[in-house]
């Protein structure tokens, strides 16, 4: 539209008469002096204007007397008088309100004031100075609602995204990814790693700095246009464009290091600590430990040979380093954006690391007058490596730097490995990350084409063509130096593609000059192919560590393949009158492959309303004070189609027996499977006041999760033990408010203070004909019977409740350990411990606030993100009160029971402890969680383009940022930060923190 | 962009059906006589489970009975449960769930061979489809039966199990009388030996005697008649096999070389026999019967004092029958043989297990003409005589009861039948032996304990079924 106008003013520039003069001048931002290319100049009261260049030059004929108009999308209007000059150069003022005015919704665009759902946003400016390794990490603590916990500090690795809560148990609670237009492939394709460790979708594929805006759209008005898949809010990514002007090129790097967070300063017992230690329990055992015939015979004599500080030697410091190019420009026709940039994190435990390298080119060209099409391509190429991170194992440093003993040597004499500890099965985890391989190399690619035409301004029609293909090349390699026995490879290959088309047409109209209408209708049809290999070759030739070296009986393949394909049509119309009462409306059918034939096909719609108050020529008299107040609501129903394919399929897989293969059945059928149905209504309120200083708005919502996907025992002489069925029932419902207020705003300084919060509040409703369910976790132990997990899912309770023995203390008089009973009584003995249900993991709050102070280019930033309410297991600590005597605890065990009256001790050691106090899962470990973390201070300072302009540069920055540098909390663990589950699942790489430089050039 | 949504729509009905590529639904494995032939294939897998024939069958059932002893030499703390009858409704045999998962696959075949002729495809075809498959129905239903209920010599009306006929996704059977159990067994192979083709065999697999036939439809109606105590059927059966000529008795030469083959291969006194071998889908690596019962393995069942003071220093069964382990062993144990390994690994192998042989068929005879019926121009102890001197002991001139049962025991030891032998006997658990033992020394007949609990899971999603006796019902 912009370009019509345009050339009509360009055409109509030829018409002036004789007596006027010819004005030339430069239009440049006021914020940093840069020019604006392309700003159109109007003589006002005429027809008559033209359009800067894109240096920001211009030229006008205009009267003396005249008065001319500069304007700019993003920038507020300027009138500027000519008195006579005949050179007038002219300063635009970035439009605030403006610049946040247009938001990206689900296909296409609203202004803020129009839109009717929850919705939360953030811009690149907020995104591109984070030290953080990916997207997902930077929204912590940003925005109400959005919960982002990580797994893990482990680079590269992913996190969960809960948004207003956790609504699903077997179907995914994990929101949609819509980049440009197209929504990507969820999950993590990663094996070897570990990087997927935190659950959620992997987007370490995607530069941060490309990213131009985020949306999360939280409530069904806003998430219903994506059906099957909206249940779990939907965060669209739109990646940059290039603007029309010169071509600008910008550097970025960076640089940093990182180190374990521990800001409570746990650390394994030093040797004279243990001995300590060991030799009180010895005694409190009935020992005498300087006895040498005692099996408890601990002296210092055991440290002559001199102590390793094994958490020192397993650990280092870690670096982050990032280096960017990119360029981006454009002309009336044409636009790009283009960027390369590698990143490396090299991980706090040896051998732990991830690199990436990413290129991207964003195109955009007008063809016609009415065509324009473009392209966004970016290729990833990622590089996991871990040590065995992750699985509660010997070679996990995680777990060894605790619990190897002090007074094991590191080293051997020659300078190799000790890998004689038997206190840790002969496993020295340095040797293991030296040696031995956990990698993942994943080259992902994602490309889409969009076509739009605009027959007539009212209506555009658009086809956006999307492919994106991940190929995973994993390698797991025990090397016989690091003692895991024969050398031993295991490979995977997978590959994953994806084809997305995705068509809308759109009608927008004003009609009367009160009347706004919008109407799209669209069709979006997705397939995906999976398919992997994995081969395992045991006994490989350690100088030739590859499949044909094994011998190939011994040589297992196995081979997967799957495939997903969906259909979907939707309709979305928005209408407001005069912009006070605004409504919308959309409704979308999917069909989709993983449903049974019954149910394969589903309606998902949603209706939302607002009336923007402030609009009212009745509170006119209150527009000095206030600037707007809207009121929000909305109600819709969408699902959840997240569970692997065929589940709907009764089939029959072949078995292999007297060597033929035949068939049996291996899932029941079930022609009824569907999806999980979300129903949502949202309320909200939208404010502002003095003149935009203080913003803010408040929702609440109220979730209902219907249909829940659950496996549902049957009798076995039905042919199985159970069947996936659509059973359950969970509710969310909760209040977020968010805050922003400028309490400076003078010219040259600025200070802006947000704070968000957000109460969510789960319940399960029903669970079919299961009172509870036991979540199982995979990396406990490889016995299917030990996978319990100390958390479980209660009818009538929050989606997650602990379940644990119920802990008393210690008896203040010997030192013992006492437990409740089941008749309410106090026991030593751990058998007759009651269990209870005892709170539960999820947070009542969490939220975030930052504060940002400018003067001029200097700017210091400062975001903080709490959790508060809910309860965390302090795991790993390998505390057990002298039951094995056999390996080191962390210092949280000194503070035990030392003379009668002590209270608020761990039990007395005891030498071979019997009472077993350290078994996990019981409320002796169960504490608060709340915590409060700086997530990230960044001082920055740009330079004044003024001064650059004479180096022909248009920006140079730097900046210094540091990553939660620190945590406040209560809890004997390195960082309170333990997942979703409130426990630290298996033995993770713990939190890091990072501390950061950076530099930013542009010309 | 009309036409292509006209285009989208129309072709959608396909683009939506993505069906597994790595297995196969229902329908098309159901539809065509070769999927229905791999159906009955894969059926017979599951008897091979290590909660069947691939252990838990025959070492609960040799450790219950006192043929087994559990000692300190080997511990990992296997094999107890059966061994001191320590069976709870939260914790007990596992043949329900295989059992009836088996029915189902079966069913799931029978129900569809209608009409399947086509081509090459013959009645007859189809007809040695539902004879295998009512044969497996029949051996499901008997092994629960003889699992959860008391023996049919003792009551018949009591509580059995389910009868499943068909698949319905939605049933919950309630439990038939042991009576009607037993008689839809005999229906079954009573049905499956009139149809069957008297030279059928399923072609295809490593081992012919893995797979039913008329012999081994037979040969189970005289183990099932027996347990019914019909004694004339049972001798009428064990007489047709036995005169089949299909089978011979193995010679003390042969003894020791007939455990652990490949394959039992063609005469001898293999009838029925479950293929073991590390390659099947439900082979159980370390908890296979072979490595179980290996000294040198987990070795946790042992053989009782009790069942080798049955046996004559001379007899082949004792001097090949059993083996030492090569370390220390100063207890003196001896393991069963039968379960050598077939040297497919070194640590981790299998073993074929028999089921159905010849002796048996003799022993079966002899107890059933000792109990009154009359097969003409046999003796009970002509019968006996066979087996005896075959095991390189000398023959007898008269038989008694004891001596039956005697010789029954020594000869099917480590087969996973005595135990079911003393219950149709109404005979006591009775054990001098009892190392390492915490309950349930001797045994009494009667007493609730000869029927196992059923599985409490069941009992949960089946509001029709009823707890046995003696256990809690929760």
């Amino acid at each position: 539209m912009f370009f019509f106008t345009a050339a009509v003013l360009l055409l109509t520039a030829g018409q002036v008469s004789a007596q006027n003069i010819l004005v030339t001048g430069t239009i440049s931002d006021a914020s940093n002096g840069e020019p604006v290319p392309y700003a159109s100049i109007q003589v006002k009261g005429t027809m008559t204007g033209a359009s800067a260049d894109a240096d920001g030059n211009y030229e006008v004929t205009v009267s003396p007397q005249g008065t001319l108009i500069f304007s700019f999308v993003g920038y507020e209007t300027k009138e500027i008088k000519v008195d006579g000059r005949l050179h007038i150069n002219c300063e635009l003022k970035v439009d605030a309100t403006a610049l946040d005015d247009v938001i990206v919704v689900a296909y296409g665009t609203v202004s803020r004031e129009a839109n009717t759902g929850a919705v939360s946003t953030l811009k690149s400016e907020g995104l591109a100075e984070s030290p953080a390794t990916s997207v997902d990490k930077m929204l912590s603590g940003k925005m109400a609602g959005v919960q982002i916990t990580s797994g893990s500090g482990q680079p590269g690795s992913t996190s969960t995204i809960r948004i207003r809560g956790t609504s699903s148990i077997n179907a995914g609670s994990e929101p949609l990814w819509v980049i440009d237009g197209i929504p990507v492939a969820p999950g993590d394709f990663r094996q070897f790693s570990n990087a997927g460790v935190g659950g959620g979708s992997s987007t370490t594929f995607l530069n941060p700095n490309d990213i131009e805006s985020i949306t999360i759209l939280k409530d069904a008005a806003a998430a219903s246009v994506y059906g099957s898949r909206a249940a779990n809010g939907v965060i669209l990514v739109t990646t940059k464009t290039g603007k029309k002007g010169a071509s600008k090129f910008t550097a970025r790097a960076k640089y940093g290091v990182q180190q374990l967070i521990n800001d409570r300063n746990i650390h394994p017992l030093t040797g004279s600590e243990l001995i300590d230690y060991r030799r009180t329990a010895a005694i409190n055992a009935g020992f005498n430990p300087d006895d040498p015939s005692s099996q408890y015979y601990f002296t210092e004599k055991l440290l002559s040979n001199g102590t390793t500080d094994w958490y020192k030697e397993l650990t280092r410091q870690g670096s982050v380093q990032e280096y960017e190019v990119n360029a981006s420009g454009g002309t009336e026709k044409a636009s790009y954006y283009s960027s390369i940039a590698y990143h490396k994190n090299t991980g706090v435990f040896h051998g732990v690391d991830y690199s990436r390298f990413t290129a991207r080119v964003n195109a955009d060209m007008q063809l016609t007058r009415t065509l324009k099409s473009g392209v966004r391509v970016n290729f990833s190429y990622g590089d996991s490596n871990s040590g065995q991170m992750g699985d509660l194992y010997y070679s996990n440093p995680t777990v060894a730097m605790w619990t190897i003993n002090p007074w094991t040597p590191f080293r051997n004499d020659d300078g190799s490995y000790n890998t004689s500890i038997p206190e840790n099965s002969n496993t020295n985890p340095r040797a293991v990350a030296e040696y031995d391989t956990y990698n993942d190399k994943e080259y992902r690619a994602q490309a889409n084409l969009y076509l739009e035409w605009k027959p007539i301004p009212q209506l555009t029609l658009k086809t956006t063509d999307g492919f994106e293909a991940d190929i995973l090349d994993s390698k797991q390699y025990w090397d016989p130096r690091s003692n895991k026995g024969a050398s031993t490879l295991f490979k995977i290959w997978s590959k994953d593609l994806r084809y997305t088309t995705s068509n809308t047409i759109t009608y927008a109209d004003k009609y009367a000059g009160a009347h706004d209408l919008r109407i799209t209708v669209g069709q979006e049809a997705m397939l995906d192919t999976y398919d992997y290999l994995y081969g395992y070759s045991p006994d490989v030739d350690p100088m030739m560590p590859y499949p044909n070296t094994s011998t190939a009986e011994k040589d297992e393949v196995q081979y997967g393949i799957s495939d997903e394909s969906m259909l979907s049509f939707f309709g979305i119309a928005d209408y407001n009158y005069m912009n006070r009462y605004f409504f919308q409306a959309s409704v979308r059918a999917d069909g989709s492959s993983v449903f049974g034939q019954e149910s394969r096909w589903g309606v998902f719609w949603s209706v939302g309303g607002s009336w923007n108050i402030s609009s009212e020529s009745w509170m006119k008299s209150s527009s000095y004070w206030l600037d707007i107040l809207k009121i929000r609501a909305s109600y819709g129903v969408n699902g959840n189609n997240n569970i692997v394919p065929y589940k709907a399929y009764g089939v029959y897989s072949t078995t292999q027996y007297n060597g033929t293969v035949g068939m049996t059945p291996s899932s029941p059928a079930n022609p009824n499977l569907a999806w999980e149905k979300n129903k949502t209504w949202n309320a909200g309120v939208d404010f502002g006041f003095f003149n935009h200083r203080l913003n803010g708005s408040i929702d609440y919502y109220n979730r209902l999760t219907d249909d829940m996907l659950l496996s549902k025992s049957v009798p076995y002489t039905t042919g199985f033990g159970s069947n996936f069925m659509n059973v359950g029932s969970v509710r969310n419902r909760g209040v977020e408010i968010m805050l922003d207020g400028d309490i400076i705003r003078t010219g040259d300084w600025t200070w802006n203070v947000g704070f968000n919060i957000s109460f969510n509040r789960s319940k399960v409703l029903d669970l079919g004909d299961s009172e509870y369910l036991e979540l199982a976790d995979s990396r406990l132990s490889t016995s299917s019977s030990n996978r319990g997990t100390p958390v479980r899912i209660v009818e009538g309770k929050s989606m997650y409740t602990f379940y644990l023995r119920d802990w008393y203390g210690v008896n203040p008089s010997t030192g013992a350990g006492l437990w409740w009973t089941e008749e309410g009584k106090l026991t030593s003995d751990r058998s007759k411990a009651r269990y209870v249900y005892c709170g539960s993991p999820e947070p009542k709050a969490t939220g975030g606030f930052n504060t940002t102070v400018s003067w001029k280019g200097l700017s210091l930033s400062a975001y903080f993100e709490f959790v508060t309410g809910n309860k965390a297991m302090e795991t790993n600590q390998y505390i057990d009160d002298g039951y094995s005597m056999n390996s080191n605890t962390s210092n949280v065990a000194l503070n035990y029971w030392k003379k009668p009256g002590d209270t608020g001790v761990t039990p007395k050691p005891v030498a071979g402890n019997s009472g077993m106090y350290h078994v996990s899962y019981s409320t002796r470990f169960l504490k608060k969680g709340d915590y409060m973390r700086i997530k990230d201070i960044t001082l920055s300072y740009s330079l004044p383009y003024k001064a650059l302009q004479k180096i022909r540069m248009k920006g140079l920055k730097l900046y210094v940022s540091a990553l939660n540098p620190y945590t406040f909390h209560d809890l004997n663990v390195l960082d309170p930060e333990v997942g979703s589950l409130g426990y630290t699942m298996g033995a993770t790489h713990s939190m890091v923190k990072s501390f950061i430089g950076g530099i930013e050039v542009s010309f | 962009m009309l036409s292509v949504i006209v285009l989208v729509l129309s072709g959608c009905s396909d683009f939506l059906v993505r069906e597994p590529k790595l297995s196969q639904s229902n329908e098309l494995t159901l539809s065509t006589y070769t999927g229905l032939n791999s159906a009955v294939a894969g059926a017979y897998s599951y008897i091979s489970a290590t909660g069947w024939y691939g252990q838990s069958w025959i070492i609960d059932a040799d450790m219950r009975s006192g043929n087994g002893v559990k000692d300190k030499v080997r511990d990992s703390n296997r094999c107890a449960q059966g061994y001191n009858w320590n069976y709870t409704p939260d914790n007990t045999s596992e043949i329900w769930a295989s059992a009836y998962v088996l029915t189902s696959a079966v069913n799931n075949v029978i129900d569809n061979l209608e009409g399947k002729e086509d081509g090459d495809v013959t009645k007859q075809d189809l007809d040695n489809l539902k004879a295998e498959s009512l044969f497996l129905r029949a051996f499901a239903h008997f092994h629960c039966v003889l699992t959860y209920a008391q023996p049919y010599t003792y009551d018949k009306t009591s509580l059995g199990v389910p009868v499943v006929l068909h698949t319905d996704p939605k049933g919950k059977p309630a439990r038939e009388t042991v009576e009607k159990v037993y008689g839809q067994i005999v229906a079954d192979l009573l049905e499956a030996e009139s149809i069957i083709d008297p030279e059928y065999v399923r072609k295809g697999g490593a081992d012919e005697k893995s797979y039913a036939s008329i012999d081994v439809i037979r040969a189970f109606l005289s183990r099932v008649y027996l347990y019914m105590g019909e004694w004339q059927n049972a001798a009428n059966y064990a007489t047709k096999v036995i005169d089949s000529g299909n089978y011979t008795m193995w010679t003390p030469a042969d003894y020791p070389t007939v455990w652990g083959k490949e394959i039992a291969g063609d005469g001898g006194e293999v009838i029925f026999e479950v293929y073991g071998k590390i390659t099947n889908s439900t082979w159980g690596s370390w908890e296979d019967l072979s490595y179980l019962t290996k000294p040198d393995g987990s070795g946790d069942p042992m053989v009782s004092k009790d069942l080798l003071a049955l046996y004559d220093a001379a007899d082949v069964r004792y001097t090949a029958g059993f083996r030492t382990t090569t370390t220390n062993n100063e207890s003196g144990r001896l393991w069963t043989n039968k379960y050598p390994g077939k040297g497919d690994a070194e640590e981790r192998d299998c073993n074929n297990v028999i089921v159905l042989r010849l002796s048996e068929m003799y022993l079966t005879r002899a107890e059933a003409i000792l109990n009154g019926a009359a097969v003409e121009g046999v003796t009970k102890e002509a019968d006996i005589n066979i087996v005896r001197t075959n095991r390189n002991i000398a023959a007898i001139g008269s038989v008694t009861a004891k001596d039956i049962r005697d010789e029954r025991r020594r000869e099917l030891a480590w087969e996973g039948h005595y135990i079911y032998d003393l219950a149709r006997w109404n005979t006591a658990v009775t054990r001098t032996d009892f190392t390492l033992g915490s309950m349930n020394q001797n045994v009494p007949f009667p007493d609730y304990r000869w029927a196992l609990p059923i599985p409490q899971r069941e009992l949960n999603v089946n509001p029709n079924l009823e707890q046995n006796e003696g256990y809690s019902k929760n």
